[in-house]
């Protein structure tokens, strides 16, 4: 095999002086080197296969201060280089090698760095590895992200993953997660986590539940709509939502119930534009 | 009953006990925000807040006074401000400037991450909302401020103002009128803005050891709907721009500048680029890095070029055809004829006016998101590496499911769009 770690000190170091003379500049900078002269490095990595990305990866340390940035910037122009659109095996070979590693014994924070990978380039083939972090304390938010990205198979893992999912921040992402996919299998699941401990996740689950557009939403919004502060707010905002997306569906009865209801309780002067927007919406659905 | 007021650094420097002491009676009290009929409020003041304190805050909450404006400072919200905190007039958290019932408008200097989801949240509980360029961080963030701005009936202003002079112009009105006018079917104008986008300075460094958060700075909140990264101060200040995290370096954080008189000028504050393409080295993951060039056509033929002039090779183009002669001289007789009959484009309305009269402001969000786009899509040609094709109405990358990634992205919860 070539020697991996001269290709990767081909790639050029950081800048030696400052970006521009200034007190807010400072050596460091990466100005990276023109496309072909990167492409000659990125086919010399591609021709030693899977080994030779997984080797690269093997050089990822945890703290990330710039002492592995070769590597990093490689494996991403890798990434980059091979979905150009000719070489579908050679991207297949980096897609999988970044999902291989994520399965290894690696630091959490490089491991961080593969779902990023992936979140740029993954595709559906990544979704089990990545799933495996959903729960994690650390990288739930990475997980999510990666899958939002990917997209195909994205709701069956969330969803999957909702049940066990800890209370707080992990749960609110997984659940506003399902909303973003519009994932009509996870009512029943947003509907109980519209009755969460935790604002933010029953903030999430009724703005979810607006955006997939079922009736069965209406109830979980109408209670939101009822609290106090911020969460008033975003219950406003997921009842207008919501019969938006029923109007549009044709379930006009259920959008005149939502509507009815905000013109009818905001009688204070401060939610007066909100009575308004709900009456206009009802003069318009007649 | 008195009014304070204000001066920008007498914002700058009010105490909580001065801010406190306002009494007069802001219009929301009146049933302002409703779009109550102008002139109803005796006060004519607005209760006003600013989110961002560092940076531009001072200078684009103080702006509003030179609107016409008499906005009083009613609450300040930083995430540094974890040690001074009193959650009446000094805040960390968004959330609970927004609740309050007495504030009319909102300024927002935060670094741009969070400038789509504050001016959203503003608008959800009924102020309007002066932001600060540039109004977001990539495409679909923009979408979502249009139709919340459409949603509540809200006036939404972004902070760069060069299109107000630029229509002012009778020439620049000409310029649009053909270009809006369905006249040229095709055009091979071609215009190549050589401006000072500052691609090194706001560049991002890659070689800095995490440290742990400064006391006051509420990282977490900081960080938002990006990946809580490990603290390293050149992440804060003025220099986030170098991240792709919270900003999209120099082209992205002063394209809006100069990019917002031209699209008004050649009537592409309706619509996007379709074909984009630039000249850059592959780009990091994690950090703003060098570009030679951008070139975005639009459906009708117009093409934009972005030059960096600080890394790589010009684009060798020079611009052609957008002259009002050069313009003119495309239509025929009876093209000019028609051209005479149409109206002229309607004046631009300020933010005050905006404010007052409950009509869309001339940098409202839709024409905002139009312009902020060109640097959104340039940047995604420049991050991939590659030519992308754009959707202008669905506002999605044709035929690259990768590149479609840095159209939406993916946010830390609670955040979302």
């Amino acid at each position: 095999m070539a020697d991996i770690n001269a290709l990767i000190a081909k790639l050029p170091d950081l800048d030696k002086s400052p970006a521009v003379k200034g007190a807010r500049s400072s050596p460091g900078r990466l100005t990276g080197p023109p496309w072909k002269d990167a492409q000659a490095i990125y086919d010399a990595v591609l021709a030693e296969g899977a080994p030779a990305i997984v080797q690269i990866i093997k050089t990822l340390k945890e703290v990330d201060d710039g002492a592995d940035f070769k590597a990093r910037y490689l494996l991403h122009g890798l990434a980059l280089y091979t979905g150009l659109g000719e070489k579908k095996r050679e991207h297949e070979t980096v897609v999988g090698a970044f999902i291989s590693e994520l399965a290894g014994d690696h630091p959490k924070a490089v491991k961080g760095f593969l779902i990023g990978e992936l979140q740029a380039v993954g595709g559906k083939n990544a979704g089990d590895a990545v799933a495996k972090y959903l729960t994690d304390p650390q990288l739930f938010a990475d997980a999510a992200g990666a899958l939002l990205a990917i997209r195909e198979g994205a709701a069956e893992h969330l969803r999957a993953a909702l049940p066990g999912a800890p209370a707080g921040r992990c749960r609110c992402q997984i659940v506003q997660s399902l909303g973003i996919l519009r994932d009509g299998a996870s009512l029943a699941g947003l509907q109980a986590a519209a009755e969460d401990g935790d604002a933010d996740t029953r903030i999430a689950a009724r703005w979810a539940l607006a955006n997939i557009g079922d009736a069965g939403g209406v109830k979980a919004a109408l209670k939101g709509a009822d609290a106090k502060d911020w969460e008033r707010i975003q219950g406003v905002k997921a009842c207008l939502l919501l019969a938006e997306k029923l109007a549009a569906a044709g379930k006009k009865a259920d959008a005149a119930e939502i509507y009815g209801y905000l013109e009818s309780t905001r009688t204070d002067k401060s939610e007066s534009y909100v009575r308004r927007i709900a009456a206009d919406a009802l003069h318009a659905l007649k | 009953m008195h009014q304070r007021k204000l001066t920008r650094r007498g914002f700058l420097q009010g105490s909580a006990a001065a801010v406190a002491a306002v009494t007069i009676v802001p219009p929301h009290v009146l049933g302002a925000q409703a779009g109550r009929p102008p002139g109803t409020a005796p006060s004519e003041t607005f209760g006003g807040a600013l989110i961002g304190c560092g940076g531009r805050g001072g200078g684009t909450f103080g702006q509003m006074k030179g609107m016409g404006l008499n906005v009083v400072s009613l609450a300040r919200c930083d995430v540094k401000f974890k040690d001074t905190c009193d959650n009446k007039t000094i805040y960390t958290d968004f959330r609970r400037v927004v609740e309050r019932k007495d504030i009319d408008i909102i300024a927002i200097a935060t670094p741009p991450h969070w400038h789509a989801l504050i001016s959203i949240a503003a608008m959800e509980a009924g102020k309007d909302v002066l932001c600060e360029k540039p109004m977001t961080r990539f495409v679909a963030e923009g979408r979502a401020v249009a139709q919340a701005e459409k949603r509540y009936k809200r006036i939404f202003q972004v902070g760069t103002f060069g299109r107000f002079g630029m229509a002012r112009q009778p020439d620049n009105i000409q310029v649009r009128k053909i270009l809006t006018s369905g006249l040229l079917k095709q055009t091979e104008a071609l215009y190549v803005a050589q401006r000072n986008f500052k691609v090194k300075e706001w560049s991002g460094k890659i070689d800095l050891a995490p440290e742990p958060p400064p006391a006051n700075l509420d990282w977490d909140m900081y960080c938002g709907p990006s990946t809580l990264a490990p603290y390293v101060k050149l992440r804060t200040g003025m220099t986030h721009r170098g991240y792709w995290d919270y900003d999209g370096g120099g082209l992205g954080d002063m394209g809006q500048h100069y990019m917002d008189p031209l699209t008004w000028q050649f009537g592409l504050d309706g619509t996007a680029p379709v074909e984009i393409e630039a000249s850059a080295p592959p780009a990091h993951p994690v950090v703003a890095g060098m570009w030679a060039w951008a070139k975005l056509k639009y459906a009708n033929g117009f093409t934009l070029v972005l030059e960096s002039r600080e890394w790589g090779e010009p684009s060798g183009l020079a611009s052609k055809g957008v002259s009002l002669a050069d313009l003119s001289s495309a239509l025929t007789d009876a093209d000019k004829a028609k051209l005479k009959e149409m109206p002229d484009p309607r004046p631009l309305v300020p933010f005050g006016e905006a404010v007052k009269t409950r009509q869309p402001a001339g940098g409202n969000a839709d024409a905002a998101h139009r312009t902020v786009c060109i640097m959104h899509l340039a940047n995604i040609a420049i991050r991939m590496g590659r030519k992308i094709r754009f959707d202008p109405v669905t506002e999605q990358v044709i035929g690259d499911e990768e590149a479609n990634r840095l159209v939406n992205q993916p946010m830390r919860a609670p955040w979302h769009l």
